[in-house]
């Protein structure tokens, strides 16, 4: 894929902003428009924007995790927020908060529906990641009438073993 | 007898499994369960025959009533008596018929669980566990008519035995319900103490007679016996003459004393019973192999045995128990002595037979041939005789209508009985001088079963009285309901019947002098299709209305499932909404003028989709239905659910653009304009359809929604102003749970699906296949795939 | 309040994370997977008790009261088939593991396979009508992705229809709960009864009808049932067994919800689902007696079975019901275990096509065995369990004086008999031709996980005494008008 200098630039400007209004939704989603799910969106789409920029490889550069641990590790900790609470005799998905006077910043509450949101996120990220993985890489050898091992295959995802 | 039974299964099924380990063992092992349940029915037989029926319950689904309710009469022992002392002559004989391989083991231990079944059914106090018995026979028959699979003639014996006394055991059971229902009780004994009444046990009736009249290879239904004489000879012995084809004449006689006085009971059961009997017959006389001939001669001697425990008559009772013990007796002999010659000579053709010569050795087997088939024809000094001559006198004594047509019938076949059992003799004391034509003789043990069964014909034949007397006697008066004294004997003295005995025997050796001629004419006068074939076109029928039907609605047309299933799905409720509630009138619309402007970029959008000739520009319309949703979704002020609709149509349009790549630029039109036309009436109906139903709801007026109740808890309970994301997380969190379970799911399903994409394509197959990818009209889709 | 009671519906949601997770090693998967499969057994076992002791349980995620938070209710229904399910995917889990095939090469089975565990049990245990179209939704991405995990054209093509005519269901169900809310402001099962009391007994009708259509699009009744024999024959072997041994009884089972809750007298749609019944059950095994394979042919049953369970239900009588139920619950291990015997002929033989594999009762007597007993039990043979379930439905019949369902149903019976002869004659009699005659051993696994299924159906026959007075007592908790007025 040709890089274009301008989306480049672009994308390397907007990506820290991006992905600190995708934590603010995340994390003020309980009082305030957002939350995990579109927080996660927000996020995937600055992968859809590094992806646009320098194609696959710059994705994976920059996110230093296989989509398959995003996505596992953001059901585990949504799954969690709902079985735990159940092992320990309350309803399922039960909520609970801590607050806590945390040097320097103060009050910091963490409640259930929190980390359950950061979950949600995680797993709308690792979707998203991975649509790319499977449709990103590089153009079907079949529409350019010739037929190639595909560029970078030994790196994709462990999809087969 | 619930022990004798649990031996049967376990002992049959242990035979079964251990076939290849078994192999010469399991004949001994077979006969085991028979000895035990001639042992019970001798312990039980004094109390029997006192008048004190033998009873044992067993629960299994008390809700449904359903329990195995045992019991032992008159006729029960008899039955258990032929049933288990043919079985260990069967098994006796197995040990020398078959190879000694796995296949002879797997034979004799469905026949183990054949007897169990067969026992089952002559025990059953239950209706419902009667018929249970009933459909294992038929099952069991199935399979052991399969046994010889290779052949395919047995495979379609083997079906036809099964879909014909399948049916006839379905119908049986629809009746034994209705008469059940009717009479209030499942107990087969009270149900016959006070039969029911009326148009539904009519019916009831009708549809037992059904399940009998199959069951008992009855005509038109009797095509499947002879078919079923591919299966091994033991297995035909045992199952098709001796024990399984008198499952019915054992319901007949229990019923006929219950349901004689119906107007079309008797009828039914003479027409039925008198046309099998001459039909029968006049098909054996045509017969080559011995096998068939015997085959048709059951089918006759059946029709016969219909007759007699159908018409309800006294005599006529005992002379059909009579007969039941005589003919299994003679049957099975004779059948065994088919598979001593077949097993011997390697043919059971009678004109072969005839050109080899039973030599030395085969005296006692000739022999006992000739006296049984004897017994078969009815004459004195055989079993067979006493059966017939009490049935002439019963017929006599009765007299009437019914008495005349019923003897004329009787007589009539058994003229023909006497001839094709001439014809069967005939084999066995007519013999080839050729001195290369000898036949290796059979073994003492291969004989046994059939010199034991012979001496019991000729002493039932000699004496009938002190042996079977008091047995057919409690049996017939159990049945009856009234002590009954059938005084059998060989000599009565001169009277109607010996007369008509004489005048039978005379007639039949005349008929078998005249075979050949006799054969030409009734040749002629055959019907032009059989059973068989009836059956064969009924099936073939059924099969292309099956095919018929099936290629009709599994078109494998996805446009047409999807129209269907729409129209029913909303269609449906949405006519019976018109149809039947009022409908509230419409909004102004002047009241939602930017509802009704984002309504109609929505329409629009939706409707430009269809018209949009390339993929990309398709998608990008259609992101004009999604932006159009987040615009209201703004208007009545929902901005999480806006920008989440406006994040996820960006992001869809994206992924679309990715997977574009992968596909044709341009859609594949399609000319079919009248298919167009079906389906945009389809869709018409279905917009429609929807938007009644909203019409439908939209005058209702709910008191406390759900939603009510998120905004009072949002803030104080949950401590968050967002409710929607209150909602998502905590209110309904299992509900957003699940849904990022089918995003890990979906994205499972994105790599995958990727793949077959990005597969070097192998013979120009399409990479992805279109949305209707499927061929229409293709049943059997795999065969080109 | 039980909080237990939910633990099926999310363990495995948190098992499946993990599989993910450790999705490098084989070995760990299968432990996860089927540690928790053991583990929901010994759950659905214990909720069976219970329930049976305290008729209903309920507990309120997150502590919300209804109509505002999700409701989960057990009662003996929801007990017994979920059971019966987790039973028939923990065997079919043990059956995949010894195929290898999509389980040994695709890192994505083992926690799609979980996710689809998730969807079954959480429709089965909710008592909110929009978390049952969240478990479909679950169950319906699972299942199609198991569908396609081999990636093979046809099953990509099967897929299709599958997934289309599946997500068509889905929107109509999201259009009614939205039309639903509307008019009722809820969606909790408990409190449609008196919600619904509000309304126009025509317009409640109106309802019940759109959500009997939407599950019997899920259920495979006629005339929706199309998508099944077209897409379910496709799929792997072990998978095909779980979708058509249990995911069309999801739909079974919300029918049946749907109408023990909106409309337990409504007896003219009661007719309607009676005629129903009736064509789906000839058009069913119309369907089965016309095809060449087994997986085909087994896949018309499933749509022709569909018509008993829909009889029963269509009687709104406790006996009918109670048949329904046993015969559900009968008929899930019955299916499922005729598909896993199907794969393995195809296994032994290399194809399934009755055309082209014969004589496998003489080099493979045990498996012969195997398809047997299953097989005359779906046809309704005594005394297999079969015969007992259609037993129940046509004593439940006569009551009712439904005649004409008895008929059908007995005659259909007749001709499923004859599509077994069929797979009979053509796969296990005859001469053994070449393919069959290799006899290079079956996976241990795969014949033992069948074996027991088999024994499970003949312990549902012998225990069906104990077992249709469960049922019957589900039946009383789902209709108690019609329990307090039969005589």
């Amino acid at each position: 894929m040709k890089r274009s200098v301008i989306v480049d630039v672009t994308a390397r400007l907007i990506l820290p902003s991006a992905l600190l209004f995708a934590l603010h939704l995340l994390l003020s989603g309980h009082d305030r428009p957002g939350g995990g799910f579109v927080g996660g969106l927000v996020a995937g789409a600055t992968i859809a924007l590094i992806f646009v920029a320098g194609g696959m490889d710059d994705v994976r550069s920059v996110v230093p995790v296989r989509p398959w641990t995003i996505l596992g590790g953001g059901l585990a900790v949504a799954a969690s927020v709902a079985t735990v609470p159940i092992l320990l005799g309350n309803p399922v998905m039960d909520n609970w908060k801590l607050s806590m006077d945390l040097p320097l910043l103060g009050d910091a509450k963490i409640s259930s529906a929190l980390v359950f949101d950061i979950g949600v996120a995680a797993v709308v990220i690792g979707t998203i990641f991975m649509v790319f993985e499977a449709f990103g890489d590089e153009e079907p050898p079949e529409f350019r009438g010739e037929v190639r091992p595909a560029p970078g295959s030994g790196q994709r995802p462990e999809v087969e073993s | 007898m619930i022990a004798t039974l649990s031996l049967h299964l376990a002992i049959g099924i242990g035979i079964l499994l251990a076939a290849p380990v078994l192999r010469r063992w399991a004949a001994p092992l077979a006969a085991v369960p028979s000895l035990a349940s001639l042992a019970f029915a001798l312990t039980i037989a004094p109390d029997v025959l006192d008048g004190e029926p033998w009873t044992a319950t067993f629960t299994w689904v008390p809700g449904l009533d359903l329990s195995v309710d045992l019991f032992v009469d008159g006729l029960g022992l008899v039955m258990i008596l032929l049933v288990s002392g043919i079985g260990l002559a069967i098994a006796a004989y197995s040990g020398s018929y078959f190879a000694p391989n796995a296949t002879a083991a797997r034979t004799a231990g469905l026949l183990v669980l054949f007897a169990g079944a067969m026992l089952g059914l002559v025990t059953a106090e239950h209706v419902v566990i009667l018929y249970l018995f009933w459909e294992l026979t038929s099952i069991l028959s199935w399979l052991l008519i399969g046994q010889r699979h290779t052949d395919p003639a047995a495979r379609a014996a083997a079906t036809h035995a099964l879909v014909l006394t399948g049916s006839g055991g379905l119908a049986l059971l629809g009746g034994l319900v209705i008469l059940a229902r009717e009479a209030g009780t499942w107990s087969v004994v009270e149900l016959l103490t006070d039969p029911p009444g009326g148009t539904a046990a009519g019916v009831g009736l009708g549809l037992v007679v059904l399940g009998i009249v199959t069951k008992s290879a009855q005509y038109p239904f009797h095509a499947w016996l002879p078919g079923a004489m591919v299966a091994p000879t033991p297995v035909s012995a045992y199952l098709h003459s001796a024990t399984m084809v008198k499952a019915g004449i054992y319901l007949a006689l229990r019923l006929a004393p219950a349901f004689v006085h119906l107007d079309a009971w008797q009828p039914v059961v003479l027409t039925i019973g008198l046309l099998t009997m001459v039909a029968g017959g006049l098909r054996a006389i045509r017969q080559d192999d011995l096998k068939l001939l015997l085959a048709f001669g059951t089918v006759s001697q059946l029709g016969f045995l219909f007759v007699l425990s159908g018409s309800g008559f006294e005599y006529a009772t005992i002379a059909g128990v009579t007969l039941l013990i005589a003919h299994a007796l003679f049957k099975a002999t004779l059948f065994l002595v088919v598979g001593i010659v077949d097993h011997q000579a390697h043919t059971r053709d009678r004109h072969e037979l005839l050109d080899l010569r039973l030599g030395t050795g085969w005296g006692p087997v000739r022999v006992c041939a000739v006296l049984t088939a004897a017994s078969m024809a009815g004459v004195p000094l055989m079993a067979g005789f006493i059966a017939k001559e009490e049935a002439y006198a019963a017929f006599v004594y009765e007299g009437g209508a019914v008495g005349v047509i019923g003897l004329v019938g009787i007589v009539t076949g058994s003229v023909l009985t006497m001839a094709y059992s001439l014809r069967f003799a005939a084999v066995f004391w007519r013999q080839s001088d050729r001195d290369d034509a000898d036949v290796t003789p059979p073994s003492w043990t291969f004989g046994a079963p059939v010199y034991v069964l012979t001496a019991l014909t000729i002493a039932i034949g000699l004496v009938p009285a002190p042996i079977i007397g008091d047995l057919v006697d409690v049996a017939s008066g159990d049945l009856l309901g009234r002590e009954v004294a059938g005084e059998l004997a060989l000599w009565h003295g001169i009277n109607t019947a010996l007369v008509l005995s004489v005048l039978t025997i005379a007639a039949g050796v005349l008929l078998w002098r005249l075979t050949d001629p006799f054969v030409r004419l009734t040749g002629r006068a055959a019907p032009p299709i059989d059973g068989y074939r009836a059956f064969q076109i009924g099936l073939e029928g059924l099969f292309t209305l099956a095919r018929v039907t099936t290629t009709r609605i599994q078109t494998g047309s996805l446009p047409r499932y999807i129209a269907i299933i729409l129209m029913v799905v909303v269609g449906g409720p949405a006519l019976v909404a018109v149809a039947t509630t009022s409908l509230p009138d419409l909004a102004d619309p002047l009241d939602v003028p930017v509802q009704l402007a984002l309504a109609g970029l929505i329409a629009g959008a939706a409707l430009a989709t269809i018209f949009v000739p390339r993929r990309l520009g398709a998608v990008v319309v259609l992101g004009g239905v999604g932006y159009g949703m987040a615009g209201l979704f703004v208007a009545q002020g929902a901005p999480d659910l806006a920008l989440t609709q406006f994040a996820i149509e960006t992001l869809t349009i994206v992924a679309f653009v990715l997977v574009l790549r992968q596909l044709p630029a341009r859609f594949s039109r399609s000319d079919d304009r009248a298919g167009q036309l079906r389906r945009m009436g389809a869709a018409a109906v279905v917009g429609v359809g929807a938007f009644v139903l909203v019409l439908a709801v939209s005058g209702t007026d709910p008191t406390t929604p759900a939603s009510d109740l998120a905004v009072t808890q949002a803030v104080p309970e949950a401590e968050g102003r967002n409710i929607v994301n209150v909602i998502l997380v905590d209110f309904r969190g299992l509900d957003t749970l699940g849904e990022i379970a089918v995003l890990l799911v979906a994205a499972v399903g994105v790599t995958t699906l990727a793949r077959v994409g990005r597969r070097p394509p192998r013979t120009g197959v399409p990479p992805l296949p279109e949305i209707d990818p499927l061929d229409p009209a293709t049943i059997d889709k795999d065969a080109r795939t | 309040m039980t909080p237990w009671i939910a633990l099926p519906a999310v363990l495995p949601l948190l098992a499946a994370a993990a599989s993910v997770l450790v999705g490098r090693s084989r070995t760990a998967q299968r432990i996860i997977g089927l540690g928790t499969l053991t583990a929901l057994l010994g759950l659905a076992v214990r909720l069976l008790i219970e329930t049976d002791r305290n008729d209903v349980m309920t507990t309120q995620a997150g502590g919300w009261v209804a109509p505002l938070g999700i409701t989960f209710v057990a009662d003996r229904l929801s007990a017994i088939m979920l059971l019966v399910a987790i039973g028939m995917f923990l065997a079919v889990l043990v059956y995949a593991i010894g195929q290898g095939d999509e389980e040994a090469r695709h890192v994505g089975f083992h926690p799609v396979y979980l996710t689809l565990v998730a969807g079954v049990c959480m429709a089965f245990l909710t008592g909110d009508l929009f978390n049952l179209f969240v478990a479909f939704e679950v169950l319906l991405v699972s299942s199609y992705v198991l569908l396609t995990l081999g990636g093979r054209l046809a099953q990509v093509r099967a897929g299709t229809t599958y997934v289309v005519i599946s997500l068509l269901a889905s929107i109509t169900f999201l259009m009614s709960l939205g039309l639903l809310y509307r008019a009722t402001g809820t969606v909790n099962l408990a409190d449609l009864p008196a919600a619904m009391e509000a309304l126009d007994p025509e317009l409640r009708r109106v309802f019940l009808l759109l959500f009997l259509g939407v599950f019997g699009i899920k259920a495979a009744i006629f005339p929706l049932f199309f998508w099944l024999p077209d897409s379910y024959p496709n799929a792997p072997t072990a998978i095909t067994a779980v979708f058509a041994g249990l995911l069309t009884k999801v739909g079974v089972y919300a029918m049946i919800r749907i109408q023990t809750t909106i409309g337990p007298d409504d007896t003219v749609v009661g007719t309607v689902l009676l005629v129903v019944a009736a064509l789906t059950m000839v058009i069913g095994v119309f369907g089965a007696i016309s095809q060449q394979e087994i997986k085909r042919i087994l896949s018309f049953h499933a749509v022709s079975q569909i018509g008993y369970m829909v009889f029963g239900l269509g009687l709104l009588t406790v006996a009918g019901l109670a048949a329904a139920i046993l015969y559900i619950a009968q008929y899930i291990v019955v299916k499922t275990t005729l598909f896993l015997t199907g794969g393995l002929v195809e296994r032994a033989s290399g194809t399934g096509h009755l055309d082209r594999v014969d004589g496998m009762l003489r080099t493979r007597p045990l498996l012969g065995m195997l398809f047997l007993l299953p097989a005359l039990s779906l046809a309704g043979v005594p005394p297999l369990s079969g015969f007992v379930g259609k037993f129940a439905l046509v004593d439940a019949g006569v009551s009712s004086k439904s005649w004409v369902l008895v008929g059908v149903s007995l005659a259909v019976s007749i001709m499923t008999l004859l599509s077994m002869n069929k797979i009979w004659a053509g796969a296990f009699m005859g001469e053994p031709t070449a393919n069959a005659e290799a006899t290079s051993p079956l996976p241990t696994a795969m014949v033992v996980a069948t074996g027991v299924l088999v024994a499970v159906s003949i312990g549902i026959a012998l225990g069906a005494g104990p077992i249709y007075a469960y049922a019957e007592r589900a039946a009383e908790t789902l209709l108690p008008l019609a329990g307090s007025s039969a005589p």
